[in-house]
């Protein structure tokens, strides 16, 4: 059963098309991953998902719903959670608040449960706070609880988006690069979580440039290029793929060898 | 209802009062495109100038002309002080764009209530500067300095025009607007031409204020409703592009002058500030479209 | 003005000792006023009036770090919708100040909604604008206002035949409302509306993608804000029993930012002492009053360039730099 379908998904900007009439599913289980060269409209394509730009052509359904077009708090209020490419933290709030941020669309507390605080509110607090404080360990941040958010070191902060946005209970959870600036180390532990969350139910769908962390965690990969999708299989499949190769070191080449085309997209 | 059969008459000193909003305006624009910011004290350097002459004039007896001037400089310099003083350090630790604003609208009142200590708050005029009864058009009078206001600010316009097409400082403010970043690269010095930027602000301010007040009067706060008339200006033209805010402001001075006759004096600054709402809530662009 | 300490500290842990302070000097100076009585006690409730209002800006400005330079706009409607109905048609005060508080709310929701859209110097002038057009029509609406006049003869605060006439009196009154706001802002920060609030501060994009509809939490940010400034409005109206265009001009704009940052943007305690000292300091210089706004003017200053987080985050629980 499918979690996400692209139909015919394009968006121009001016006669730049961005992203080209493309197509596929995401399945409800498993890590399905979005691999392209720099500039190839993933990005956008993520944009164009999540409801941050509308898309000029094609439909989007999630869970059997049309959400073409929908603006991003309901898309994100029907189960489809992303992470940002570059990390955006709440700042002003501690580790702790920022995950029960996260847990906002679990709860329905408005300014007078806020002023009143009657008993419904203070249940509905008392899970929030056991829900955030869960995130916090499933992503190894329990110690940092009460810490500000911008004191975490980099690789802690991505861990905290990733432990935000799951505390949302997403039914399907859009990772924007989630490895880029983590050294390997902190990558692996992220390869390790990404596959706990898809193993617990959450389609996961990843952008990455990492291809170490795409083969190890994708079960299936998504390859575009100048917005187009040129490719898609399991990861040792598009790995062999002529199409995919060229794409990633210029045709008239022969084909590489993984660290060739782990080089290439990076670069 | 109103006599309508002044029109004529009012459209004229409306065109007046207009043009000097407009410079007020490219005051603001000059500013922000050599920075992005927008300085709450641009009314500070139109009263100035205004009050500076005034009092060089009629207490210290300096020939109009030299006293004139004499404060189109030393406003200028003003303009240089605050940007050392309160732009620079916030721009340099990347403060927000809000606090920008609220540091050059304290800016202004620093300076308005200096000015209320050293001249009192006794409103303050100057002569015209050329003493003859007006031109008549059939039955529309033009009096000299409505011709010095619109014949000063359009040669003004024409000199900034020539300024930004033809020399080198002015080619380099206009790609320092374009892309700040690229042109630092090229080699233009950014920081200098910000602190240009106020000067020439200023400058603009305070021969606006000169060119008004003997049409009005000056007192330390008359800032505050020039500054606002020429950010209409401004926004009505498409924040950033100069000639398009001297359009603004003819245009606002026009429906000012036309809202004095239809509801009377009282509302023509809440007439100004409705054109400035509507713009904002409907076609915050402007008329031309938004610079960038 | 007791305010159990649980209350400054945003996370459920023992308060740090620091995180008190505020409160006592606030304790204390209301203290001192209530003691001497008389001309203390009024520069005291002026400033416990400002809290109200700097207390509503913060909730705007400070959690959901949004901008708006026309509250002084609420504090009008508030103030002069209490003195019309009382003064001009004999209305008992509390029913005044609820339509006055209304009245404002409703106009905060229609201008509200199309400003909240704007953004940097737009939304800047656009609120300053709403701000102004107030005052002008304060002046000009002579009918119902009396224009630079003003209103005179308006009733002390009571319910049913007690009215709050004496100094202390009106102080009691006041460091209550004052608390009652305080505990208020407290709440919120503690609360699913105050991290929605906070996470719009953050990252508007980050906060959408969580679900938060963010232009919806922006405009009840900008109504609790302005219910705030028409209370602190009306309140100045019947504890001074006279209003004219003068108080709620571009002075309490300037005065309002100055308390805001002196105490600290963003913190619960924050917009009391920032009301306080901006109160009292200029009265150890009260022969020079056409220093004050000049010093106000200039401190703000003084404060954006060094000390942008405000003196009250010096003592914050959190320790916020």
């Amino acid at each position: 059963m499918s979690r996400l379908t692209l139909e015919g998904v394009t968006r121009r900007f001016g006669g730049l098309v961005a992203v080209d009439d493309v197509s596929f599913e995401v399945p409800t289980e498993g890590v399905t991953a979005v691999i392209g060269p720099n500039g190839a409209g993933k990005t956008t394509l993520f944009n164009l998902i999540s409801g941050a730009l509308p898309p000029s052509a094609g439909r989007i359904v999630f869970e059997g719903q049309d959400i073409t077009g929908r603006p991003p708090a309901k898309i994100a209020a029907a189960g489809l959670v992303r992470t940002f490419q570059l990390v955006k933290l709440f700042e002003d709030l501690s580790v702790l608040d920022n995950v029960k941020v996260g847990c906002h669309l679990q709860g329905k507390a408005g300014l007078f449960a806020a002023l009143l605080r009657p008993a419904s509110a203070r249940r509905e607090e008392a899970t929030v706070e056991a829900r955030a404080r869960d995130m916090l360990a499933f992503a190894g941040l329990s110690a940092f609880a009460d810490e500000p958010a911008s004191g975490l070191p980099y690789g802690r902060q991505r861990m905290l988006e990733l432990a935000r946005a799951m505390a949302a209970g997403p039914k399907l959870i859009l990772l924007d690069e989630p490895a880029a600036g983590l050294n390997t180390e902190e990558s692996a532990a992220l390869a390790r979580i990404i596959r706990r969350i898809a193993d617990e139910g959450t389609s996961v769908l990843l952008i990455e440039h990492d291809m170490t962390l795409v083969m190890n965690t994708a079960d299936r990969v998504v390859v575009v290029d100048f917005g187009r999708k040129i490719a898609q299989g399991t990861p040792a499949q598009v790995r062999a793929n002529p199409a995919v190769i060229a794409a990633y070191l210029g045709t008239g080449k022969p084909a590489a060898n993984d660290a060739a085309t782990q080089e290439a997209a990076h670069g | 209802m109103a006599d309508w059969s002044y029109i004529p008459q009012v459209l004229v000193s409306g065109l007046g009062i207009g043009c000097v909003y407009g410079l007020i305006g490219i005051g603001f624009c000059v500013i922000y495109n050599a920075s992005g910011i927008v300085n709450f004290a641009q009314g500070a350097f139109v009263m100035l100038g205004g009050m500076i002459t005034q009092v060089l004039f009629s207490r210290s007896g300096v020939p109009l002309p030299v006293a004139a001037l004499i404060a189109i400089a030393a406003v200028a310099v003003l303009g240089v002080a605050i940007e050392r003083v309160v732009v620079r350090p916030l721009w340099n630790r990347k403060a927000t764009m809000f606090v920008m604003i609220l540091a050059t609208l304290a800016a202004q009142i620093v300076i308005e209530r200096l000015t209320l200590i050293a001249v009192g708050d006794q409103p303050k005029t100057l002569p015209v500067f050329t003493d003859r009864p007006p031109l008549m058009i059939g039955s529309v009078a033009i009096g000299y300095q409505l011709i010095w206001i619109v014949g000063g600010s359009l040669a003004i316009v024409g000199l900034l025009a020539a300024f930004f097409s033809l020399t080198k400082t002015g080619k380099a403010m206009r790609a320092c607007s374009i892309n700040r970043e690229a042109a630092a690269l090229q080699g233009i010095p950014v920081s200098r031409m910000l602190a240009l930027a106020f000067a020439l602000s200023a400058a603009l301010g305070a021969i606006a204020g000169i060119l008004i007040t003997p049409t009005q009067y000056t007192a330390f706060n008359v800032g505050v409703p020039f500054a606002i008339s020429g950010f209409i200006a401004a926004i009505v033209g498409g924040f950033g592009r100069p000639f398009g805010a001297f359009l603004g402001g003819l245009l606002l001075g026009l429906l000012q002058a036309l809202a004095i006759v239809g509801f009377g004096a009282g509302l023509k600054n809440v007439a100004a500030l409705s054109v400035l709402l509507l713009f904002l809530f409907i076609r915050p662009s402007g008329i031309l479209g938004a610079a960038k | 003005m007791t305010i159990s300490p649980a209350i400054t500290s945003p996370e459920r842990r023992p308060p740090r000792l620091v995180g008190l302070l505020p409160w006592l000097f606030a304790v204390a100076v209301v203290g001192y006023a209530m003691v001497v009585g008389g001309y203390a006690a009024t520069v005291v409730s002026f400033a416990l009036i400002y809290a109200v209002f700097v207390t509503g800006l913060n909730l705007f400005m400070g959690f959901a770090a949004q901008v708006s330079f026309g509250q002084n706009a609420f504090a009008a409607i508030g103030g002069y919708g209490s003195a019309v109905l009382t003064a001009t048609y004999g209305w008992s005060p509390l029913p005044a100040m609820v339509l006055g508080i209304a009245a404002a709310l409703l106009a905060a929701a229609i201008v509200g909604f199309p400003a909240l859209r704007l953004k940097g110097h737009y939304l800047a002038m656009g609120t300053l604008a709403i701000g102004l057009i107030t005052y002008e029509i304060t002046v000009e609406w002579q009918s119902v206002t009396q224009g630079y006049l003003g209103i005179s003869g308006i009733p002390p605060f009571g319910i049913g035949p007690y009215e709050v006439t004496s100094d202390r009196g009106q102080l009691i009154m006041l460091a209550l409302v004052v608390a009652a706001c305080a505990f208020a802002a407290a709440r919120i920060r503690r609360s699913r509306f105050g991290r929605a609030l906070s996470a719009v501060a953050g990252s508007e994009e980050a906060a959408t993608a969580l679900g938060i509809d963010v232009s919806r939490y922006k405009l009840m940010a900008f109504l609790l804000s302005a219910g705030f400034a028409a209370l602190a409005g009306s309140l100045f109206v019947h504890v001074v029993g006279y209003v004219s265009p003068e108080v709620f001009g571009l002075h309490m704009v300037i005065v309002t930012f100055t308390m805001l940052y002196v105490g600290g943007i963003g913190t619960v305690a924050g917009p009391l002492v920032g009301a306080l000292i901006v109160s009292l300091l200029p009265e150890t210089f009260r022969a020079f009053k056409d220093y004050q706004d000049l010093a106000y003017g200039a401190a703000l200053i003084l404060l954006l360039i060094y000390a942008p987080r405000g003196l009250a985050s010096l003592f914050s629980p959190r320790g916020r730099s």
